[in-house]
């Protein structure tokens, strides 16, 4: 099943192949974590090597730790920045098709109403007369033209406007369909990280050129913390229907699966394993399930 | 005749009135009320009061507080439960049982029909699931002399089901081997 989902990964189709290197000793490698080189500006061209804590939440499995480039958005042309580890909990995670697929579905149909509607025999204009004496007309009994069983009369058991589907899914559902579907990103090479999103212009032509350099896209979801975004980006993307902005606090498996290239900021992906591993460390985790009640945040 | 019945009286209200005061020092939150406390005065009729950030004393209340993930167990030679720490990484093997988040071996009992059906399953695994199906397998039915036990794999959640209640000897075994 993983070798079918890898097999369809985009690979093939953008020549320039990034690694995701398996680094079996787990950030051993890259031991000296300067907390200078979070912060340090651009000026300085010191890599950006931002190991993996552990000491918080160990990962399930010890030998799958992914890496990932961490690129530019200063200049149309490519620049590896730095190397980000991410946390195999979050991006190498199992990927549940299932659980995306519950998702998907779950988005599509909690806000659906379906508008469908058919009258009832009371409903029907008409109808209110017997139409013909109940005995001696030889005809069979009837007490109302609007009968279901008569042409024109009313429909028994059809769809009543206005019909919610709303429903919500389980919450840890909804936890391993982020992780599911992270990963499967991160596996497809649909998954790039970005130092931050402040590009030089407000210009639609930079952007439009950075992502057909990147071979981005054709949609790009951009995905930063903060739910304030540069203006020069938010000007760039403003005409662009097939390139959105999102903070990480909005992420979700429909957004994601809708665009083909999902763009993390380095903020957004430390926010993104902070608040999933933490839901699945959790010690309260039973106070999530139960029944979703419409007063509760 | 009367003035006794006057000091009988008196002393029942007597009793009466310590038994109130006594209740007021004993429960004085029982007949407080709102009305009955002192209204709130001008800032500097009260003593002056320092709000320090992050005293040295919180660590008193931090002890009471639950914590909010699961901590990663202290390291024994010997555990009095019987619980091991996950030693195994699955680099040999080829498959691999994650623990769970409370790190704790993931082979339970699903009862259906009344306690009638008994379906052990073994959850979280990684990597070559079939092999490990192939192992366990063996070690159910050498518990059971011999007798064949019925599997079911899904590959895709990595669980594997067993036909009736074998968690005890799954899960000694998956310790034994270090999972």
């Amino acid at each position: 099943m993983l070798q079918n989902i890898l097999n369809r990964s985009r690979q093939v189709l953008y020549p320039v192949a990034r690694t995701f290197g398996r680094s079996s000793n787990q950030g051993q490698a890259v031991s000296s974590e300067s907390p200078s080189a979070v912060t340090a500006p651009l000026a300085t061209k010191s890599p950006l090597i931002l190991p993996q804590d552990y000491t918080d939440y160990a990962p399930v499995s010890r030998s799958t730790a992914r890496q990932a480039w961490i690129e530019n958005t200063d200049a149309v042309a490519e620049r590896k920045i730095g190397l980000i580890e991410l946390h195999p909990d979050v991006f190498a995670a199992q990927p549940r098709v299932d659980i995306i697929q519950e998702n998907v579905e779950w988005q599509r149909k909690y806000r659906y109403v379906s508008m469908a509607h058919t009258k009832t025999r009371a409903e029907v204009r008409g109808g209110g007369r017997k139409p013909w004496p109940q005995k001696g007309g030889g005809r069979s009994r009837h007490g109302s033209l609007r009968s279901p069983m008569l042409k024109g009369g009313g429909v028994v058991h059809g769809p009543r406007s206005p019909t919610t589907h709303f429903y919500m899914l389980p919450f840890y559902k909804r936890v391993l369909g982020l992780t599911s579907t992270l990963s499967v990103k991160l596996a497809q090479d649909d998954l790039h990280i970005v130092e931050n999103v402040d590009i030089p212009t407000g210009d639609a032509e930079f952007l439009k050129d950075l992502i057909a350099e990147r071979n981005w896209g054709p949609s790009v979801l951009i995905v930063d913390e903060d739910h304030m975004f540069p203006a020069n980006i938010s000007q760039a993307s403003d005409d662009l229907g097939y390139v959105n902005l999102m903070p990480s606090f909005g992420l979700n498996v429909y957004s994601m699966l809708k665009h083909d290239t999902l763009v993390l900021t380095v903020a957004a992906v430390k926010h993104l394993e902070q608040r999933l591993l933490y839901q699945l460390h959790r010690n309260d985790a039973a106070s999530k399930g139960g029944k979703f009640k419409l007063d509760q945040v | 005749m009367a003035a006794s019945g006057k000091l009988m009286l008196s002393s029942g209200l007597c009793q009466k009135l310590s038994q109130i005061t006594r209740q007021l020092h004993m429960q004085p939150a029982l007949l407080s009320s709102f009305r009955s406390s002192r209204e709130v005065q001008d800032l500097d009729k009260y003593p002056n009061v320092e709000v320090v950030a992050n005293p040295p004393e919180w660590r008193h209340v931090e002890r009471l507080l639950p914590a909010e993930t699961v901590p990663s167990p202290v390291e024994k030679p010997k555990y009095p439960s019987g619980w091991r720490p996950q030693r195994e990484n699955g680099s040999e093997t080829g498959y691999f049982v994650a623990r769970t988040k409370n790190h704790m071996v993931p082979v339970y009992l699903h009862t259906r029909f009344r306690g009638q059906r008994r379906i052990t399953v073994v959850r979280r695994v990684q990597g070559d699931i079939w092999s490990l199906e192939k192992d366990l397998r063996a070690v159910v039915e050498q518990s059971r002399n011999g007798k064949l036990c019925a599997t079911r794999i899904n590959e895709l959640s990595g669980q594997i089901h067993f036909h009736g209640d074998h968690v005890d000897v799954l899960r000694d075994y998956l310790k034994e081997k270090g999972f």
